[in-house]
């Protein structure tokens, strides 16, 4: 079932929760919902699940306005962040509780039931109080509920966040399988920026109650529409610059410690114009000074801190401004590198990008 | 750790290490709590079970033969357990709405308003039924009211037939319905909102989301409360003699008291309301085992409490100020009564004076009721303090293996009704030191420290659990001894919970009714809310009397319990629920 957001808004008081949000979300994808805490993401999930109602705007389930209907009849599946599982009923009665309400036949019923307990692997615990149950096979309860009813569309509200993280990292297979299996359209909220790259098949990033890109998780990584975005998901490098021109087929930005090149791209820029620079730890390249190699960036920058973690180290680099930036060498070669050695790093146009300048980057963190 | 401990012990074994001082501590507190309940629980008790079953120098059954064969006393425990389910069943539906607003809306003076709401279970039921009666009369305030608007042509017998049971009734439920409404609103804010959600994303109705979900969950909580409003009102003495409904079982028990020994079947009455009690604890008990469950909620709860404006709250504002008025319109008809100089034929009185409070101070007994009630809760109040400290600190530091088993011990007086304790007081310690006959100081004093020890427990326990273990162990690093620690370190932390204990233990002392009016016999002997029920039952001006001294006990009472609850915080409630 296709789910559209047309235009939609939620306020509380005098707060605005959600504000003119206008996202399609495809048939059959498992769709995250990413951002910070307080960023809207459970009030839109609660929105589709006719919990809480719209300010304005309108739902729409594959072509059907459902902005007016209540939450049983939208066809949904909900998973929530505690579980909800009724403590009292066993794990059986909790998934039979809400077949129990459907026009279903009583083999029906019992099929029903035995594939949602087989789908979740839960067969063997099913006359458990859920009060009994780790917290891996509670969440697998709350899912094999949420599934057994055969909703359109499935709403996972932070679903792996009260698991330790060896279970969360199995539990995230559990789910990219049965999404696979059932390929129900699944919306899924997280604040786990990993979580929505290893699964989702499209990733919407809210933050302070707007929507800022949706985009696939390559996409979103690799060309982030903010600072905000590049630095959410993902570790980077955020530097000021100003635009001075072009410069033999690259763009030339002056920053506090020198000069950048960037790789041209279709962007239009002005002189003058104030655009923040980012690139990704990864994407520096570290020289001992005096060995330098001519390169396109050469950035002068003295060894700050230096951590090994074997298949890698971690570089924090001062620049002549005092800003730090961060460095990360994988493989690294054996060297006898001195903390506060002057050295000279490199990163290669092609990967820096150019964003806009954002203010506040702090807030609703 | 133990054995660290008991490879340490040589090296210093001259000086007792702190922790053998603490189970030293421990054991002594046990061995005294033990004791006291021995001597003035489990001895009474014992003794009424025995002389209930034992005629002629063996077993026997003979009393209750005589008990139930006898209309009169049949009618009573009739009536009684009537009264009991009556009650328990209007506090639960006077309160359903009330826990439901409470634990689920917020709306300016929401605060006010759901504190107004315990009012009454801080007013004795007893002095609200003198005023009550006095409403409620055939030529009274309510009649004439009545007639007036001409919605009737002549006076209703309120207070006589059917009625009288219906008075005993309401009194009941407005002064208990606090304690089923507290448990009640607990048990629902306990409740995780998504519990609902989740059934309201499947299509449950409302009405069973409630009996499938929300009721299941909150019944042990709800049971809590009933019991005790179910045994209290069946067990109260105060209001069914103030409201003159004779045909009770603790206004018969009470009638027997002076000739007990020649009539053992009031042993056996007693004995029933032992046993009713017991078995009603044992039925809940075993009707919410095992069902009590843990909210499994972590991390992120979405609040349940549900913000609304003033105008779309309008229908609460109007149950909870009904409540409230119709709740205190007894202790407000006490007042009107105390201060009426010419009340005869009219609504409200048509002179105002404040004689009757001149008369307290120039009367004997009440002056005599006064002094005696300051002395007597005064000295329970001092033992409840040492004693109810001691366990709470033995208690919630474990001390002893068993330190649970202390606190279960000390909560006992809690689900015991008072009249049985008295009853059992006076068949116990007659013609003994302590006979209540020549002198119930002594009974009465304990009989006091005896039934108010758990809200002693209960504020301490509170104020040491919030007291980290930590502060005292720093203490002990630098040398303290654990005596030292406990005066310089332990009792100023806690120091406002013990002020609140008191403060409780010292008001419920005051306007205790059951054993005051059972334990003291002679005039000299009388405490407060014995003097106000003898000068109530004189002719002339003793009702107007006994209103003004039972005002004066309001407002002492009131003065006490406000002060404790600002000492308690939100921890005031938990002082009202069982188990």
């Amino acid at each position: 079932m296709e789910v559209t957001f047309d235009h939609v808004s939620k306020k509380y008081g005098d707060v605005l929760a959600v504000e003119d949000l206008n996202l399609k979300i495809a048939e059959g994808s498992l769709h995250f919902l990413l951002g910070p805490s307080g960023c809207g993401k459970t009030t839109t999930l609660r929105l589709l699940a006719g919990l809480e109602s719209t300010t304005s705007g309108r739902i729409l389930f594959g072509g059907k306005d459902v902005t007016a209907l209540p939450a049983a009849e939208r066809g949904i599946g909900m998973v929530f962040q505690n579980y909800a599982l009724w403590p009292h009923m066993t794990v059986a009665k909790n998934i039979d509780y809400g077949l129990g309400l459907k026009r279903l036949s009583g083999v029906q019923r019992e099929q029903r039931l035995k594939e949602a307990l087989e789908l979740t692997q839960l067969t063997r615990l099913a006359d458990r109080l859920p009060g009994q149950l780790s917290g891996g096979q509670q969440q697998r309860v709350a899912l094999a509920r949420a599934l057994a009813i055969r909703p359109t569309v499935l709403l996972l509200d932070e679903p792996l966040s009260n698991l330790d993280a060896q279970l969360r990292l199995e539990m995230r297979d559990n789910i990219s399988r049965i999404h696979r299996q059932t390929k129900i359209t699944t919306v899924y909220v997280t604040h786990d920026q990993k979580e929505a790259l290893s699964m989702g098949t499209e990733v919407s990033v809210l933050r302070a109650g707007r929507l800022i890109q949706s985009a696939s998780p390559r996409q979103l990584y690799h060309h982030p529409a903010t600072p905000f975005i590049a630095k959410f998901i993902g570790e980077t490098n955020l530097v000021n610059a100003t635009y001075r021109g072009d410069d033999d087929g690259h763009h030339l930005f002056e920053c506090g410690f020198g000069h950048i090149l960037t790789t041209r791209r279709k962007q239009v820029l002005s002189p003058g114009q104030a655009v923040t620079l980012s690139f990704r730890p990864e994407t520096i390249s570290v020289q001992v000074d005096g060995a330098a190699r001519p390169s396109v960036n050469p950035l002068r920058v003295v060894l700050e801190h230096l951590t090994y973690l074997g298949e890698s180290e971690q570089l924090a680099l001062r620049t002549s401004d005092q800003q730090i930036l961060r460095a990360n060498i994988f493989n690294p070669p054996e060297h006898d590198l001195q903390e506060g050695t002057a050295v000279v790093c490199n990163v290669h146009p092609e990967h820096i990008l150019v964003l806009p300048v954002e203010h506040d980057l702090s807030s609703g963190t | 750790m133990s054995q660290s401990t008991a490879t340490a012990a040589p090296l210093k074994a001259k000086r007792s290490s702190p922790r053998q001082m603490g189970t030293a501590i421990g054991y002594a507190v046990l061995a005294a709590t033990l004791v006291a309940l021995v001597f003035f629980l489990v001895l009474p008790v014992s003794t009424i079970l025995y002389k209930a079953f034992r005629a002629q120098g063996h077993f026997s059954l003979d009393y209750f033969r005589l008990l139930f064969a006898n209309d009169l006393q049949t009618t009573a425990i009739y009536n009684s357990l009537l009264i009991g389910v009556a009650a328990t069943l209007l506090c639960t539906v006077l309160s359903l709405p009330l826990a439901v607003i409470n634990a689920r809306y917020d709306f300016p003076g929401k605060k006010l308003l759901t504190g107004l709401l315990l009012t009454p279970m801080v007013m004795p039921p007893f002095v609200g039924a003198i005023g009550f009666q006095r409403f409620f009369a055939r030529r009274g305030s309510v009649n004439l009211l009545l007639l007036k608007l001409g919605l009737i042509d002549s006076p209703i017998e309120w207070l006589e037939g059917g009625r009288v049971f219906w008075a005993v009734v309401v009194l009941e439920v407005l002064h208990l319905y606090p304690i089923v409404y507290l448990n009640l609103t607990a048990a629902l804010a306990n409740i995780d909102p998504s519990l609902e959600e989740m059934a309201t994303t499947l299509g449950v109705p409302r009405w069973r989301q409630f009996k499938d979900i929300v009721w299941p969950l909150a019944r042990s909580g709800y049971f809590a409360g009933a019991i005790i409003v179910f045994i209290w009102a069946l067990t109260d003495l105060g209001t069914p003699l103030l409201v003159g409904f004779q045909e009770t079982m603790p206004v018969r028990i009470f009638n027997m008291i002076t000739d007990v020994n020649e009539n053992p079947v009031g042993y056996a009455l007693v004995c029933l309301v032992i046993l009713i009690t017991f078995a009603v604890y044992l039925l809940a008990k075993t009707s919410t085992r095992g069902k009590s469950y843990d909210m499994m909620s972590r991390g992120h709860v979405s609040s349940a409490v549900k913000k609304i404006s003033a105008v779309s709250a309008a229908p609460f504002y109007l149950l909870l100020v009904v409540t409230i008025a119709a709740a205190l319109l007894p202790h407000i008809s006490v007042l009107i009564t105390s201060l009426s100089s010419k009340w005869f034929m009219t609504v409200l009185p048509e002179q105002y004076t404040l004689d009757y409070y001149k008369q307290i101070l120039h009367t004997d007994l009440p002056l005599i009721g006064i002094k005696n009630s300051l002395l007597f809760s005064g000295s329970s109040m001092l033992i409840d303090l040492l004693l109810g400290a001691l366990i709470a600190y033995v208690v919630v530091r474990k001390l002893i293996p068993f330190a649970g088993l202390l606190d279960a011990l000390t909560m006992v007086p809690l689900a015991l009704p008072g009249i049985v304790l008295a009853f059992g007081y006076v068949t116990t310690y007659t013609n003994t030191i302590l006979d209540p006959f020549t002198n119930p100081t002594a009974l009465l004093i304990i009989a006091y420290a005896v039934r108010r020890l758990p809200y002693m427990v209960r504020s301490a326990a509170a104020g040491l659990a919030q007291t980290s273990i930590a502060l005292e162990e720093a203490a002990a690093t630098f040398g303290a001894s654990r005596f030292y620690t406990l005066r310089t370190i332990t009792v100023p932390l806690v120091s406002a919970n013990l002020i609140a204990g008191c403060l409780l233990c010292f008001a419920y002392a005051m306007l205790d009714v059951s054993d005051s009016l059972i334990l003291a016999m002679k005039d000299r002997y009388y405490p407060l809310t014995k003097a106000i029920y003898v000068l109530f039952l004189e002719q002339g001006s003793g009702e107007f009397v006994a209103s003004a001294l039972g005002v004066v006990g309001m407002a002492l009472l009131t003065v006490c319990i406000l002060g404790a609850s600002l000492l308690l915080g939100k921890k005031m409630g938990e002082l009202f629920r069982s188990g």
